[in-house]
């Protein structure tokens, strides 16, 4: 099957902890055969001193093989326990490691590549889809291995007493193996392979509910929503109902199996013993051993129906590995004195729709340009190609005249204090937010930029103060509320080329007007490109050019 | 940006943890009510099925004692070994039963929960779920009821078996042999009560593994919806290192809770064989001879093997049921935050509920799209008033302007009109009779086509009808040019849309739907010129189509389609007459 080579990377993966998987393994199989043991001693040896009664002589050696049970008893406990902890410790150690890992890679992603996924699908990924992974080893790999081991063994065991047995064990068990694996695999392969996307849509459903229940009510349109939602969470209980019978039957077919061979291993015992082949005891101790070393695809059925969950899940974060190279380049070290910034003949495309081509823009050192522009026109495009969010497809950026194409993001935007359209908030504390800024602000450094937004007094009214949560992306606070504090943060930072797009939207008049005045103090001395869609919602700029949309992307035009 | 505390502050304080669980697990037990067929069928499957292995082993003693002691023919046993197959067969024909009705139990438990849920989401409103992570809410509703399927399918009906198969195959063992019956029942007693103190810590453990999942869940959405602002602020290494020591966090709680559920399953699993080896060992013994003492004398090898074969399936039950232990542990922590989100919180007590339902209330005088308040007053639990008291009423058609500095209660107002929350004191009048539009600066975009938004609303409309709201609305050229029409995919977050597209669905919706009253939270916020021509053109034709339209607004053009203004000041109404001034200040 093709599609398991999605296992491959993650395979990788586990190969880096061979050590620990390896003796983890080891733990397992100590496990079988510790109640191997346990159940075929006892069996010979209530058989033995059976026929020892019956016997004449009446003698038998009690000892030995009494301490032997008593050492299989207490081996397959302890055994069993260290197995667990050791292999479940191995297991969220990695999966941890995995989380980061994950994460470090989606934050190094360009803007326009994580646009491509909705925010609550890259969640997913770092929760459940790496979790369903855990079944990789523990359910899937060492199971089956440890039952092929153990059978393999106690096959060859049985054929030192009794050839035959050790064939019908071999004939019985490996294709019983077989279905428990690979034919569960494929028989619950489309049930589970669909089920991760299915619970997934649920949740999207659910969070649409959610953030989207002010339009609903009102709306009255809750009903039709929850009609999209049952129909999901229907078709989702479908597909466990249909893996839960799949994997019920599998069980039928394991059980069945595992009690015919050793019915089998008992009546070849039979009439081996009545041939004289083997004694009564060994004859016994095989059947039970039989069923003893069966145990271990006992929940084969279970882990294989889900195999397509966890190659589901192993794709998707394949699919999150394949996404573009970070962006790179050499470490910006020039000083803090206000920069150019110059768009040479730049191009972009959103997929077919050109957004610029051939666009020129120069900013010199300190200056204030202002962009006018409809929504969706391209000016957050503009802002974000000088924070190289994204390369452009041609012309290039250059900041104080360096091509930022071969400049390193991190210390590109450490020189840039840029307020985006969206104030994106953090669920954390007010004081958090801010100095997300700036992390060595004191106190006074954010009351004080509080009090340049005109947000001290709230800020001095609210109970817990800075400390004050705002909620997940700042819902607590009002559109206007957030914008400030989200504009506080920029201002923080205190960088000699600054862009604010839209800063003041969502105010009234009066607070916009003397923030207005705060900016316009403020941008003394720095470079600056300010986005809107009004010249009257921006602060004062030397230059205001307006973008419009032209026959190839959208054109400046200097008013 | 430490960890969050999401729900620190919201889990009832004044419950005790003992009094917690005691309402999680009387909440569980409710919920198996509607179940109880599918229960009995899957207790009752387990039971034949404990039959069958206890005649398949007694048929495999027999078989082997008459052909190892009475030195018999396969040929004279092929009654026992026909009996020992239909034993198998029975036995997996009813393990499979089992399964399959244990299945249909929590399958059917979760649709019931998931529905109480949305329900209860709705009770909340939409203003108290905003201080709510939605995402840690999806996880309530999906993952956390997910995890209560196992105490259904598998942990109850087993609880019931393991109580019931011991005894019998006790009562058989007893006939055979009282003083084997004796050993095991020495061990019986001791594993429920180990597994009892074991239990009650993992059960512990298991919450605040829960509590973990939701709160890791909630961090990672919120870091990775701001990942371009925490690029921007060169924060990406920081809050890897972040995420990494959450997660890191994560597995060591897991680990704390497996180690002792592991445990139980150890001592368990170490009384069963230790019962086991003893049993061998008495029979072994009580064969030879050794023993004088009691029935020993009266076992041969059929008794001995019987009683051998049961002893382990003597255990099985119970240690299937402590392999199951777990999912009771994860039902209750899962029922833990099920129940505090079922149930009503403080906030909500300290509002007078119900007191106007404005649906209940709606008086029947009140023409659709009109609204009354009289003497209505608005306070948080614990802060100041926000507004009030204050009387409004709003006739049918009429266009009301709301205008104020941001955080001055606007929004607070239109929520009251729209019911999402009720007053503190006096009334709220509204006919919700067909519906109220509601526009405000986030529109909810859902996963699905174009044409799936816009029905959400108005689920019969043509698509004629979808393609003149959404001209109407300024989206015609938009329209146009989308590659699927009418069924271009949309997604989650408006992700394909601008900010201004978005904001004319939502306007879409407004003319799509039968509403006579269009509630509008800064609709224009945000909008360039010309797309907020389209939307205020787009509203002077609402409310030329007689419909009432009450906004909070700063946009000089919208003031002025208004047939009044009312400035929101300290939480008081107070009418601007449409002069001049009031243009001034604005543009």
């Amino acid at each position: 099957m093709k599609a398991l080579l999605s296992l491959r990377p993650w395979l990788g993966v586990l190969a880096e902890l061979r050590g620990r998987l390896l003796l983890g393994a080891v733990l397992m199989l100590a496990t079988l055969l510790s109640a191997l043991g346990l159940l075929s001693l006892s069996g010979w040896f209530i058989t033995a001193t059976a026929i020892a009664a019956v016997s004449a002589s009446g003698y038998l050696d009690v000892f030995t093989p009494g301490s032997g049970i008593r050492f299989f008893a207490v081996s397959r406990t302890v055994s069993r326990y260290l197995e667990r902890l050791y292999n479940h410790d191995t297991i969220l150690r990695l999966l941890a490691d995995l989380r980061g890992r994950v994460f470090a890679r989606l934050v190094t992603l360009d803007a326009r590549t994580l646009a491509r996924a909705r925010a609550s699908q890259w969640l997913n990924r770092l929760t459940a889809d790496i979790d369903t992974l855990d079944n990789l080893y523990l359910r899937l790999l060492a199971p089956p291995l440890v039952a092929l081991i153990s059978i393999l063994a106690f096959a060859a065991f049985a054929a030192a007493f009794l050839p035959i047995a050790g064939i019908v064990l071999l004939a019985i068990l490996l294709p019983l193996g077989l279905v428990a694996t690979a034919g569960c695999a494929w028989w619950g392969w489309r049930a589970s392979h669909r089920r991760v996307d299915r619970q997934e849509q649920l949740r999207v459903r659910a969070i649409e509910q959610v953030e989207g229940l002010a339009e609903l009510t009102s709306y009255r349109a809750l009903d039709a929503h929850r009609e999209l939602w049952h129909r999901e969470e229907r078709a989702l209980l479908d597909d466990q109902r249909r893996l839960g019978q799949r994997t019920a039957t599998g069980n039928l077919a394991v059980t069945v199996g595992i009690q015919l061979a050793t019915l089998a291993v008992l009546l070849l015992g039979l009439e081996a013993f009545r041939s004289g082949q083997v004694s009564g005891p060994v004859m016994v101790m095989l059947a039970l051993g039989t069923l003893a070393v069966s145990e271990g695809l006992g929940n084969l059925p279970m882990a294989f129906t889900q195999l397509g969950a966890t190659v589901r899940a192993a794709e998707r974060l394949n699919a999150q590995a394949e996404l573009k190279t970070p962006l790179t380049g050499e470490r910006l070290t020039s000083g803090g004195a206000a920069p150019s910034l110059d768009y040479r003949n730049v191009e972009v495309a959103h997929g077919a729709r050109v957004v610029f081509s051939g666009l020129s823009l120069s900013l010199a050192p300190g200056q204030r340009i202002g962009i006018i522009g409809a929504s969706g026109i391209g000016k957050s495009t503009l802002a974000q190609l000088a924070v190289r969010a994204f390369d452009p497809q041609g012309g290039h950026v250059e900041f104080d005249h360096r091509d930022i194409a071969g400049l390193a993001p991190d210390s590109l935007r450490a020189r840039i204090g840029y307020l985006t359209q969206r104030s994106e908030l953090f669920h954390d504390t007010l004081a958090a937010n801010l100095r997300m800024g700036d992390p060595d602000a004191s106190d006074a450094e954010l009351w004080a930029v509080l009090e340049s937004v005109e947000l001290e007094p709230w800020a001095r009214s609210l109970p817990d103060g800075l400390e004050t949560w705002v909620g997940e992306q700042g819902r607590q606070l009002s559109g206007g509320q957030a914008r400030r504090v989200a504009l506080a943060r920029v201002m923080l930072r205190n960088s000699p080329l600054v862009i604010l797009d839209e800063p003041l939207s969502g105010l009234d008049a009066e607070t916009a007007a003397s923030i207005k005045s705060a900016l316009d103090a403020w941008l003394a001395g720095r470079s600056a490109l300010l986005l809107g869609h009004d010249p009257q919602a921006l602060p004062t700029c030397d230059d205001c050019w307006r973008l419009m949309v032209g026959t190839t992307g959208s054109a400046l035009v200097q008013r | 940006m430490g960890p969050s505390r999401t729900n620190a502050s919201r889990t009832g304080a004044s419950r005790t943890g003992a009094s917690r669980t005691s309402a999680s697990r009387e909440w569980l037990k409710q919920q198996a009510a509607g179940v109880r067929p599918w229960y009995r069928g899957a207790v009752g499957c387990g039971l034949l099925a404990g039959l069958a292995t206890l005649i398949q082993m007694g048929a495999l003693a027999w078989v082997v004692d008459d052909v190892v002691s009475n030195q018999a023919t396969l040929g004279d046993v092929t009654l026992g070994v026909a009996l020992i197959v239909i034993a198998i067969a029975a036995r997996a024909l009813a393990q499979w039963g089992q399964e399959v009705c244990g299945q249909a139990c929590g399958l059917r438990v979760k649709q019931q929960v998931r529905a109480r849920l949305l329900v209860r989401l709705q009770q909340l409103g939409p203003v108290r779920l905003a201080s709510r992570h939605s995402a840690g809410l999806a996880s309530q509703l999906v993952d956390q009821v997910e995890s209560l399927e196992g105490y259904y399918s598998r942990f109850l009906p087993q609880m019931v078996l393991a109580a019931l198969i011991p005894l019998v195959y006790l009562v058989v063992v007893f006939w055979l042999n009282w003083l084997a019956a004796i050993w095991l029942l020495i061990a019986a007693p001791l594993i429920p009560l180990f597994m009892a103190l074991i239990g009650m810590g993992a059960q512990r453990l298991n919450e605040a593994q829960f509590q973990a999942v939701t709160r890791l869940s909630g961090h990672f959405l919120d870091r990775v919806r701001g990942i371009a602002t925490l690029q921007l602020f060169g924060l990406a290494e920081r809050s890897v290192e972040e995420i990494s020591e959450v997660a890191h966090d994560y597995r060591r709680r897991s680990l704390k809770t497996l180690r002792v559920a592991f445990l139980s399953s150890a001592v368990l699993e170490f009384f069963a064989a230790v019962s086991v080896a003893v049993v061998a060992i008495y029979i072994g013994l009580g064969l030879l001879g050794y023993i004088q003492y009691g029935p020993a004398e009266q076992l041969d090898l059929f008794s001995g093997l019987f009683i051998l074969l049961l002893a382990p399936e003597f255990f099985q039950p119970l240690r299937t049921l402590s392999q199951h232990y777990h999912d009771r542990a994860s039902a209750l922590g899962a029922a833990e935050g099920l129940v505090a989100l079922l149930e009503p919180d403080a906030d909500e007590e300290a509002t007078p509920a119900g007191s106007t339902r404005p649906d209940e209330t709606a008086s029947r005088e009140l023409t659709p799209g009109a609204v009354e308040l009289v003497n209505v007053e608005l306070r948080h639990a614990g802060r100041e008033r926000i507004l009030g008291p204050l009387s409004l009423r709003v006739d049918a058609g009429e266009v009301v302007a709301l205008i104020g500095p941001s955080g001055s209660g606007k929004s607070s107002l239109l929520q009251l009109i729209a019911g999402f929350i009720a007053p503190s004191a006096g009334r709220v009048e509204v006919r919700r009779d067909p519906a109220i539009a509601w526009l405000d600066q986030r529109p909810l975009i859902i996963q699905g086509t174009l044409a799936d938004n816009l029905r959400l609303v108005a689920p019969d409309a043509s698509d004629e009808a979808l393609r003149s709201a959404l001209t109407q609305a300024g989206l015609g050229q938009w329209l146009a040019s989308a590659p699927g029409g009418l069924e271009t995919p949309l997604g989650e977050r408006g992700v394909g849309l601008s900010g201004g597209e978005g904001q004319r669905l939502a306007l879409a919706r407004v003319f799509l739907s039968p509403a006579r009253l269009v509630l509008l939270d800064e609709p224009t916020a945000a909008l360039d010129p010309e797309t907020e021509q389209h939307v205020i053109a787009g509203l002077t034709q609402l409310a030329a189509s007689g419909r009432t339209l009450i906004v909070a607004t700063h946009h000089p053009a919208i003031m002025a389609m208004a047939g009044r203004v009312f400035a929101i000041e300290q939480g008081r109404l107070s009418r601007i007459e449409r002069s001049a001034d009031a243009r001034e200040t604005n543009s």
